[in-house]
């Protein structure tokens, strides 16, 4: 079972990779070395490639350059604070998707942070595996949020009638299950961390068990993958979860 | 000031006394005059005449000062007035009038007109020179009594606000002290005989109490870094000895995730105790609005009913239909419920119930959580909302043993009180928070 997931987070690897390398370009304004050092190993180990910047006016000219795919921009900077750089190139027009960095986790610096432009906020200390999710995520934003069926891979979902099979069979869904498999299915072959669903299913964040999401998505399992079907839903281990379609 | 205001009692004082005085001289020359006049009137005409022209009575020069007979056309027959007072009546009443004499500056006289049986009228007046003259004493007794008083008085000010001074430079020294770190020194309060001393008691009360509060967070400080130590000694030895054994390979891994888990044990220890200091301290109620209770219950238990089902444990809930709404912050509300119930799952065996409950009574709306679990002791009940908490049965138990200090520091924002005590039948736990 370990082997068959290690080989399975092996092969993800690759497919993101490839996957990646065509758009991913990252605008890192991290003033602290050490975790830039870290933040830039992490990105390029996955076939990204990484622009840093330690001051916020250096990030500020390089973001309104236009050639970053996404920026990840820490909070407190020495000069010009992330916020001001995101609010300036905002109002330059300039659409990158952002991830904002803090070492504050109050929900009002949250909710200024993503007020002031940001896509999403993460509060340090993190791991590795979360940013990359969600780097990951804002560059593979889901675009057409506004049709009323989803089709990935061997599943289709109707969110009028709040029905969903799998090819011929029906799956038989609770409400909150219905939820979690639609934002699954809009995000397929993603990497999905358990903070992000938490964040984006439910709207909670500071949950004390850490295996709360698992039970969700073990129960999501169960119904979606039949005995006999090949598994769609897939657990990457110390990361979260994934819905695997592309091959 | 205070000189001044002495000043003026004493200028008051004086009125005071001159206008009684004025009134029982008043008094005292009517009655004079009306007798006087009395005794006249009984006189035969001739008498009268000479007693009149020569003052021939003791009461006619010591008493009276003016009189005068006029014949029934206001015509002086004898005696000191040359005319007739202007406005003066016969009616036996006294009356105040200025008299204007030939030489030198009007005067005024209490005068006293009757009307004798011959048909002449005789008038009596007083002067008003002894009242005068009372008037002039009394200002010069006033001011004779005023200077003393008032030396006196500064003296002794002087005095006292130099022991009141004295007193205050004893306090600020014991303050300084106190700013330099000495938290033990206090302020010189004696018996609390006056209001200084009475203010120095409550400054030294004050005092305790924030010694005792700092007393409390030094603990809570020594209790983090134990808390900390722990899981860090623990991941030091792993580590080390991953190293010294010079194991590599799958061995190694595994040595370095465990690390990592201990290590993120301690950050969510840091997390919650952060989160728990921003919650206290914060005063502003910016994310406040209407939160409907059942609402939230539904939400919470639709979160854990898995997890519930996995281990074996039956979530229910328990309200009504009718909306239970208050104000609060529903993030932090449902934060609050997350913990409780999260807790009481963690302390519920297999086939245990966990009942979340929304009630509205007397107006004011509850949450409830209820479990079958291990219960806690009574004399463990409100401890366990208090930071670190840990109690005995729960050792084993995996957790940062802040989830309930965090639920404390939600409802007192929210001006709730958590009551803990048992669950039905004397089993298990019931946490209570109850919205004012």
């Amino acid at each position: 079972m370990d082997d068959e997931t290690t080989q399975n987070k092996r092969q993800e690897k690759e497919g993101m990779e490839t996957d990646l390398a065509a758009r991913g370009c990252v605008l890192l304004i991290e003033d602290d070395s050490t975790i830039a050092e870290e933040i830039v190993a992490e990105l390029t180990g996955h076939g990204l490639q990484v622009m840093h910047r330690d001051t916020g006016d250096a990030g500020l000219t390089a973001a309104l350059a236009g050639e970053a795919d996404v920026m990840v921009v820490d909070r407190l900077l020495p000069g010009l604070d992330g916020l001001s750089v995101i609010e300036t190139m905002r109002q330059r027009g300039i659409r990158t998707p952002v991830l904002v960095l803090s070492a504050l986790s109050a929900v009002d610096d949250r909710v200024t942070g993503l007020k002031a432009g940001g896509d999403d906020y993460l509060t340090k200390p993190f791991a590795m595996e979360e940013l990359l999710a969600r780097v990951e995520a804002l560059l593979r934003r889901p675009d057409d949020t506004r049709s009323t069926k989803l089709r990935v891979g061997p599943l289709e979902m109707d969110l009028i009638e709040r029905r969903a099979w799998r090819g011929e069979r029906e799956i038989e869904l609770l409400p909150r299950e219905f939820r979690l498999l639609e934002y699954l299915m809009r995000r397929p072959d993603q990497v999905l961390t358990r903070s992000m669903l938490l964040e984006d299913v439910w709207q909670y964040r500071f949950i004390p068990r850490t295996n709360l999401v698992d039970v969700h998505i073990g129960k999501l399992r169960r119904k979606v993958d039949a005995p006999g079907e090949e598994p769609l839903i897939k657990s990457i281990r110390g990361t979260g979860f994934q819905l695997c379609v592309s091959d | 000031m205070a000189l001044a205001a002495m000043a003026g009692v004493m200028v008051m004082q004086f009125g005071l006394v001159y206008t009684q005085m004025e009134a029982v001289e008043s008094h005292r020359s009517t009655t004079l005059l009306r007798g006087e006049a009395e005794l006249l009137a009984r006189m035969t005409p001739e008498h009268l005449e000479y007693v009149i022209r020569k003052r021939a009575t003791d009461d006619m020069r010591l008493v009276i000062s003016s009189a005068g007979l006029f014949d029934a056309s206001h015509a002086l027959i004898t005696g000191d007035l040359r005319v007739w007072p202007r406005g003066l009546k016969a009616d036996g009443k006294p009356h105040n009038i200025e008299i204007y004499p030939e030489e030198g500056a009007p005067y005024p006289l209490r005068l006293l007109a009757v009307t004798l049986s011959d048909g002449n009228i005789l008038v009596l007046g007083r002067s008003f020179h002894l009242l005068a003259e009372q008037k002039l004493m009394l200002r010069h007794a006033t001011f004779l009594a005023a200077v003393p008083t008032l030396l006196f008085a500064l003296l002794l000010g002087m005095v006292l606000s130099h022991r009141a001074l004295s007193r205050v430079k004893d306090m600020h020294e014991a303050i300084d002290l106190i700013m330099a770190g000495d938290i033990h020194e206090r302020l010189p309060a004696g018996k609390e005989r006056d209001d200084l001393e009475r203010l120095a008691g409550s400054v030294n009360r004050m005092l305790d109490r924030l010694e005792s509060l700092m007393d409390g967070m030094r603990e809570v400080g020594n209790d983090i870094a134990h808390d900390l130590r722990t899981p860090l000694s623990r991941v030091r030895a792993k580590l080390e000895r991953a190293l010294s054994t010079g194991s590599a390979g799958d061995a190694l891994e595994g040595a370095v995730a465990r690390a990592v888990d201990e290590l993120d044990q301690c950050l969510g220890i840091i997390t919650a105790l952060l989160r728990i200091a921003e919650i206290e301290s914060s005063r502003r109620r910016a994310g406040f609005g209407t939160v409907n209770l059942v609402e939230l219950i539904a939400d919470v238990v639709d979160l854990y009913e898995p997890i519930a089902e996995t281990e074996g444990i039956h979530l229910l809930t328990q309200a009504g239909l009718a909306p239970v709404n208050i104000d609060g912050d529903r993030h932090l509300l449902i934060e609050l419920l997350v913990n409780l119930v999260d807790n009481a799952i963690k302390f519920t065996p297999e086939g245990g119930h966990v009942t979340v409950a929304v009630t509205r009574q007397g107006g004011k709306a509850s949450l409830s959580v209820t479990d079958t679990g291990i219960g806690i002791v009574p004399e463990e009940r409100q401890a366990v909302l208090s930071r670190f908490y840990r109690s005995d049965k729960s050792r084993h138990v995996p957790g940062s043993g802040l989830g309930l200090s965090l639920v404390s520091a939600i409802a007192q924002l929210h001006d709730a009180t958590v009551l803990v005590g048992e669950g039905k039948n004397g089993l298990g736990t019931c946490f209570r928070v109850t919205f004012s």
